[in-house]
């Protein structure tokens, strides 16, 4: 990542499922490092599609998607794959954990991939667990609470020290108090790693933590900087 | 200590530890398969060496059996007794017709309790190796020196309970036979008026003789001339000054030809056959070429049980692809999240080939141990039983093919559960349960 890079940056973007009607269209959209936005629509407006081509995880039709200089769209395979491992975090509604590993294995494995050198894995992933409170490292991840576990999967996303972090509706099954509970871990964690967090959700209430509110239709027709 | 990291083959062993029933049932199958087939390989193998051994330094088996294939078998295997002797001036006009290392004549046609009894000179102890390079040994006593002495082999030794000093009669064919005392009810044809002492018992040899008893020839012509007397009704002892001309017969001659130093192989052999042959009244074997023939005979009904094995393995293949294949369907989140955080569709396809490679390498290895274990025992057993010595070794090169086949199984039954884990749609399968 260049000093001056933006966290991320799309041009363009056109994407469609197949036989599919409906298209995602961004023309522009840019955030800087280490900015929190936050991205809000209704449900089945395509946040998690723009999430998920942004990842990498699906292949854009036209545009450019770059992360921390890196474009995403022009790589193929296992570059992309690595890209993705290297610079980006992701964090889901469900946390998918990896079931039957420890907390500390959890985020091990996002390290694995990463370019960091395996002699500082293990610091690294203490180091942040201890830091997002979890005291019990080795114990698996399934006997862990439910706030626990999303505290790992905020370390794992964070572990190869990402430029940008993206939130899937983190919260979506919270209830308002574990809400504020979880996006305060997430967005310090962020802010403390100065990674960029680009975070969905459909909860109006969720505008307040962010500087920067973004709606999913307006970006798509070109309103997003 | 050094730095904990996560490597592909902790996710592969946790992966498999995660359904540890499943695992452990296809590594038992292969396990089982792979030692059904070494040790059916092995059986081949040790078979044949077990056969081998018996004819030893012989180079021409000469008997009056009907073929050469069953003077072998009689007169090497003890299947039989000879049905057909051969005349001591006979057994003279071969001996003296050329200039053999050595020619030794055997009778069989007695036993005792079962166990088959050889009449021979003491050049069978002397000469004849049971093994080639390997002579007789005696575990305790003596070979025999004047008549009316026996030797025993080691399985006879034991199967009968004899020991040096005891005194046994001889039943001429096969049947019941006593130790020193009045004869039994029900017993054989039995040489009672002539007891034999025990006085040496030999080593295992693992060859057939091991369960043979030895004798000096002329004591067993004795037997018989006092039976031929008995006949005729002569009363009295019958000595080696009642042996007529006709009492004098052998049932084989073991042949050694001559050979040159460090080399056992005899540039006459074919010349000296064929000479033999011409005789009508005799029939004359290389025990190595009648036990290849014996061993080509079975060798089809080895090959069935081989192609079995082979096809109970291909069984176990399938079954690790099927226990993956279907653990696919529980994964697709797991391989899922490991693409998100960087695994390359090559490395997840890696690591399930790696499992299946997993499972197939611990099943040969544990069935190599299995047949390992499964062959000594086996050895153990037939040496103490029936005095067979069986090399409980695998066969490195059968070994090696077996695992490598079973490891290339492994592969190939790894390449579609790895194929549909290459395929697992990402984005599609990190979306909440409904």
């Amino acid at each position: 990542m260049t000093a001056s890079a933006p966290a991320l940056a799309i041009r363009d973007l056109r994407f469609s499922y197949p036989a599919a009607s409906w298209a995602l269209s961004v023309p522009h959209f840019e955030m800087a490092a280490g900015e929190h936005v936050l991205l809000v629509g209704g449900s089945g407006r395509g946040k998690s599609t723009l999430l998920q081509v942004v990842a990498g995880l699906r292949d854009l039709g036209s545009g450019s998607v770059e992360v921390a200089g890196t474009r995403m769209d022009a790589l193929r395979g296992a570059a992309r794959d690595e890209a993705r491992g290297r610079s980006i975090g992701m964090i889901f509604q469900t946390f998918n954990l990896l079931h039957g590993f420890s907390a500390l294995e959890n985020v091990l494995a996002a390290l694995m991939f990463s370019s960091m050198p395996a002699a500082g894995h293990e610091q690294r992933a203490r180091t942040l667990l201890s830091t997002l409170g979890i005291a019990a490292a080795d114990a698996d991840v399934d006997r862990l609470s439910v706030g626990q576990q999303q505290r790992v999967a905020v370390a794992r996303a964070l572990a190869a020290r990402p430029a940008l972090v993206l939130a899937d509706e983190p919260t979506a099954s919270l209830d308002p108090e574990n809400t504020e509970t979880a996006m305060d871990l997430i967005q310090s964690a962020c802010r403390a790693e100065g990674a960029a967090l680009l975070c969905t959700s459909h909860d109006p209430a969720m505008r307040a933590r962010f500087a920067r509110v973004e709606s999913i239709d307006e970006m798509i027709h070109g309103g997003a900087r | 200590m050094s730095a904990r990291t996560l490597t592909d083959g902790q996710i592969v062993m946790r992966s498999l530890r995660a359904r540890p029933l499943s695992t452990w049932i296809t590594i038992s199958m292969v396990a089982t398969s792979v030692a059904l087939l070494l040790v059916l390989l092995g059986m081949r193998t040790a078979a044949r060496g077990a056969f081998d051994r018996g004819s030893g330094n012989i180079h021409l088996l000469v008997s009056a059996d009907p073929s050469p294939l069953v003077a072998v078998l009689n007169g090497i295997f003890y299947a039989n007794s000879p049905s057909k002797p051969i005349s001591w001036a006979k057994y003279q006009s071969i001996r003296s017709a050329f200039p053999y290392q050595w020619a030794i004549p055997t009778q069989q046609g007695d036993s005792y309790r079962g166990f088959p009894t050889m009449a021979t000179s003491a050049d069978f102890f002397g000469k004849f190796e049971p093994v080639a390079g390997e002579p007789w040994k005696l575990a305790s006593g003596r070979f025999f020196e004047r008549p009316f002495e026996i030797v025993l082999g080691a399985a006879a030794a034991k199967g009968s309970g004899l020991k040096l000093g005891q005194q046994v009669f001889l039943t001429h064919g096969s049947g019941a036979s006593r130790e020193g005392g009045e004869p039994e009810e029900h017993a054989g044809h039995e040489h009672g008026e002539y007891p034999f002492k025990v006085v040496g018992i030999l080593e295992p040899t693992g060859s057939a003789h091991d369960r043979a008893l030895f004798v000096d020839l002329e004591s067993s012509w004795i037997l018989h001339a006092h039976d031929r007397r008995e006949r005729a009704g002569i009363e009295g002892v019958t000595t080696s000054a009642d042996l007529e001309d006709d009492d004098r017969k052998v049932t084989g001659i073991l042949l050694r030809l001559p050979t040159r130093a460090g080399s056992d192989a005899s540039a006459a052999m074919q010349q000296q056959f064929d000479t033999l042959r011409r005789d009508t009244a005799i029939v004359v074997a290389q025990p190595a070429q009648q036990i290849q023939k014996l061993f080509e005979i079975v060798s089809n009904v080895d090959g069935i049980f081989i192609a079995m094995a082979v096809v109970v393995l291909i069984s176990s293949a399938l079954s690790t692809m099927l226990a993956l294949y279907n653990s696919m369907a529980a994964r697709t989140r797991q391989i899922a999240v490991l693409r998100v955080l960087g695994a390359s569709q090559g490395r997840v396809f890696g690591l399930v080939l790696t499992e299946s490679l997993v499972i197939t390498m611990s099943g040969a290895l544990a069935g190599i141990a299995l047949a390992l274990l499964g062959g000594i025992a086996a050895s153990a057993w037939l040496k103490a039983s029936i005095g067979l010595v069986i090399d409980p070794s695998l066969d490195p090169r059968s070994t090696v093919i077996v695992l490598g086949g079973t490891v290339a199984l492994g592969g190939l039954a790894g390449l579609l559960p790895a194929w549909r884990a290459y395929q697992v749609p990402v984005a599609d399968n990190l979306r909440p349960a409904a």
